[in-house]
């Protein structure tokens, strides 16, 4: 089978860097797509609207024309989330793999009306022994000031693929907080984009992944500030075992118009083993003068001295290690306000570790 | 208010003399001109197969898919090489007065004789000026130009040249390696330390040509040196072409610093390429000023092979109106111990682009490596552009990585607070771009240094206030 290209950065730089986009081999892209029959939403009488239509899909990015084409003509679920309520409720959708459930391709359309709020968090896992296949495409409008957090926790087994594209638009004084928790996947490749149209839009994006075995993550982030006093921060800690791989690919590009906007991004890579590797881009574009952008990227292995504080307190390596990543991911883990949320997402980390 | 100047007279640097040479090639590329070329130059057997080899490398490779559109280039509207109106000379009483009188102008003799050990100087594609301190060259130092090198020491030159960069490459390399004319070889023997620097400098005066300069440079082991190069050439409506290529060979226990002052015309595309071979414990530093050319595409690259071999690069980039810079560095750590630092910083200005692309690779067998790098750009106004595209490339647990990169306009701040000391706000802000760009003229000796903040005053004339 011949390689596909996915998930290209918006400005290319040169090709011996190897990281302008992705090649994969052999990746399963199944034809027949079955109904996918496994979902469950927790907390209904949310006020959110759920319909199972979406309207046109029309991205900037996405992964590739491929896997973008297989979401329009043959998606097995296509669920629009309009929100209404002007308090913030949570709704929870949970996407079980298993054999029969095993190919699942959907669009996701979230419409935040104007001054609403809402927590929606949408979670993929799969039984152990099945080769499980996810390419979803996760569309937000952010209406005038609407206030959305959304929550995606990827606990697919390491046989699995997952692909997502997520875009967002934020108009005026719209605020969407994203966290992507991305543990799972032999392959997991996510494209984000978020266009800040809106004066004083803002935009969070809090992510973390935990590679093992031969895992790949290829995470391309892509924030583009046209509006007044817009503002994005980007926020990346991750952790690497094995022979785990991670392409982080992170643009923040300034429009021409977005006086006084602001863009931060972080990255943060630690590599638990000597055959682990990070490889990353962190993309500053600027056509606009009055701005200030900051990126920052960082990658090494766990500091000596706090693993031999930890064990000077008589604990052992392994739960010395897993203690110190707690710690790292906490930073993001800590906004996650679903306690039950938090602690599987914590138990997987114990369990990768 | 802003005001805009259209041009800026770039003085000394746009003193155009007659387009009188010796010979020029036909404009193109072909295995013919490649001959012509190479029988103009007297070449050994070995060099003209070389460069016939490197024309057909050219022929296969394409022009790069990212970076600034190079799609003005053409090759056939280029005259690969010209050849001056004089040989090559050992005074500069003996340099034909109109060249002699802009090597002068250029403050080139002056700097000789106080603060160079040794000068070369190139115009259009040969050396007309080479000159070393005598004490040099009772110490074994070689500093000569390329050709007379080839001659007086082929196996040295053959077993050095274009090893550390392959004519496969890139595109541009290749072009080197066809129509290479000129540039100079600098060797140090084993624990030679040369306090102080030497100096090319490389003028291109013809229209519609090239300059391929080769500069080879081996600091053997335990030994030292400062090496200077300084480029410019007046400006032409037509797109001249400047694709040298720059080896250095920096052996165990051994120190070079590489200083660049950039200053080409604005109608050139400068596409360079320099790469540096670390050995162990050796220590290779880059000063970068880029200041000219149309278009420039250049990374200079430290490669470090060498355990506890060390790197650091120093550079600013200064685009104004029409000017696309396209500038970094790369290092690959490729042994235990070994560290970098890169400091970069960029101006923009009247809808001038700086794009600072980079590639930090630690390799495997790179344990306990350690590398930082910092870039900072400034936007002078709402028309310019500024682009930072770093690559990092991590491949082992055992190293300290970091990263920073800031992009912004000069603090409102600061202005208010230089302008409450009685500055003009004019003032204010050009104090505070010196002040940006003076970590990279600190590292450059006295005269440079002058000469890189007479650039900026040159080029913020107008551009901000």
């Amino acid at each position: 089978m011949e390689k596909i290209k996915l998930n290209e950065t918006p400005v290319r730089t040169s090709r011996n860097f190897r990281i302008n986009n992705i090649k994969l081999e052999n990746i399963w892209i199944p034809e027949e797509i079955k109904e996918f029959k496994n979902i469950k939403i927790l907390n209904e009488n949310s006020k959110l609207e759920i319909i199972d239509k979406t309207s046109d899909i029309n991205l900037t990015y996405g992964l590739n024309e491929i896997f973008t084409k297989q979401v329009e003509n043959s998606a097995n679920n296509n669920t629009q989330l309009i929100v209404n309520s002007k308090t913030n409720k949570e709704t929870q959708i949970e996407f079980n793999f298993d054999e029969l459930s095993d190919v699942l391709v959907e669009d996701i359309e979230i419409v935040a009306n104007e001054d609403t709020k809402a927590t929606i968090i949408i979670k993929y896992n799969s039984s152990n022994n099945i080769k499980a296949f996810h390419n979803g495409i996760i569309r937000t409008k952010a209406k005038p000031g609407s206030n959305i957090n959304i929550i995606i926790v990827n606990l697919l087994n390491n046989n699995s693929d997952n692909f997502i594209a997520i875009q967002n638009v934020l108009e005026e004084n719209a605020k969407v907080n994203y966290s992507i928790i991305d543990f799972g996947g032999k392959h997991s490749i996510t494209n984000y984009y978020s266009n800040l149209i809106g004066e004083k839009s803002e935009n969070n994006l809090n992510s973390i992944y935990l590679g093992s075995e031969e895992q790949i993550f290829d995470l391309n982030y892509i924030g583009e500030l046209r509006g007044v006093q817009s503002n994005i921060k980007i926020e990346v800690q991750g952790a690497l075992k094995d022979y785990a791989k991670k392409h982080f690919k992170g643009t923040i590009d300034f429009k021409k118009g977005c006086k006084k906007a602001k863009g931060y991004e972080n990255e943060a890579c630690m590599l638990l083993s000597d055959t682990a590797k990070s490889l990353a881009l962190p993309m500053l574009l600027c056509s606009e003068e009055d701005v200030e952008g900051n990126h920052s990227s960082s990658a090494g292995k766990i500091g000596a001295k706090e693993l031999f504080y930890i064990m000077s307190r008589g604990f052992k390596f392994k739960e010395a290690m897993k203690l110190l990543v707690r710690a790292k991911f906490n930073k993001i883990l800590k906004n996650i306000q679903n306690e039950e949320l938090r602690q599987t997402i914590l138990k997987e980390i114990d369990k990768k570790i | 208010m802003k005001s805009q100047v259209e041009e800026i007279n770039r003085n000394i640097y746009d003193i155009k003399n007659k387009d009188e040479y010796d010979f020029k090639v036909k404009k193109g590329l072909t295995p013919e001109i490649i001959e012509e070329i190479s029988k103009q130059k007297n070449d050994l057997e070995w060099m003209r197969e070389f460069r016939l080899k490197a024309l057909e490398t050219y022929n296969k490779l394409e022009l790069p898919t990212w970076g600034p559109d190079l799609s003005e280039l053409n090759m056939e509207e280029i005259a690969t090489y010209v050849k001056p109106k004089t040989k090559l000379n050992n005074s500069w009483e003996d340099v034909p007065e109109e060249i002699k009188e802009t090597f002068d102008k250029l403050g080139i003799p002056e700097a000789e004789k106080t603060s160079l050990a040794g000068v070369g100087a190139q115009y259009d594609s040969e050396v007309v000026y080479h000159s070393m301190k005598e004490e040099l060259i009772k110490q074994g130092v070689i500093y000569t130009d390329m050709e007379t090198a080839l001659k007086s020491y082929p196996e040295l030159v053959k077993k050095h040249f274009m090893k550390c960069v392959p004519v496969s490459d890139h595109k541009f390399v290749a072009l080197h390696g066809a129509v290479w004319s000129g540039g100079s070889f600098v060797y140090v023997p084993k624990g030679v330390k040369v306090d102080i620097p030497l100096q090319s400098y490389f003028r291109l005066n013809s229209p519609e040509s090239g300059q391929f300069e080769h500069t080879l440079i081996i600091v053997d082991e335990g030994a030292s040196l400062h090496f200077i190069e300084g480029c410019s050439a007046p400006k032409y409506n037509k797109v001249n072409l400047h694709a040298g290529c720059v080896e250095l060979y920096v052996k165990d226990g051994a120190y070079l610093r590489y200083s660049t002052i950039e200053n080409w015309s604005k109608n050139m595309l400068n596409l360079n390429t320099k790469k540096a071979i670390v050995g162990k414990n050796a220590k290779m530093e880059w000063v970068s000023g880029s200041f000219g050319s149309k278009i420039s595409m250049l990374y200079p690259m430290s490669i470090l092979n060498g355990e506890g071999s060390k790197t650091e690069f120093t550079g600013i980039s200064f685009a104004g109106k029409g000017q696309n810079l396209d500038n970094g560095f790369k290092v690959i750590h490729n042994a235990k111990n070994t560290s970098s630092v890169v400091n970069a910083k960029s101006i923009s200005k009247n809808g001038g682009t700086c794009t600072y692309r980079s590639l930090v690779r630690i390799n495997e067998n790179a344990q306990n490596s350690k590398s930082s790098v910092s870039c900072e750009s400034l936007m002078l106004d709402d028309i310019s552009k500024s682009d930072t595209i770093p690559v990092n490339e991590i491949q082992t647990d055992e190293v300290e990585f970091s990263h920073e990169a800031k992009i912004g306009k000069i603090s409102d701040k600061a202005i208010f607070y230089l302008m409450s000391r009685g500055l003009s706000e004019e003032d204010a802000k050009a104090m505070i771009v010196r002040g940006f760009a003076n970590p990279i003229a600190k590292e450059l000796p006295i005269e440079y240094a002058v000469e890189m903040n007479n650039l900026i005053n040159l080029e913020l004339e107008g551009a901000i206030g």
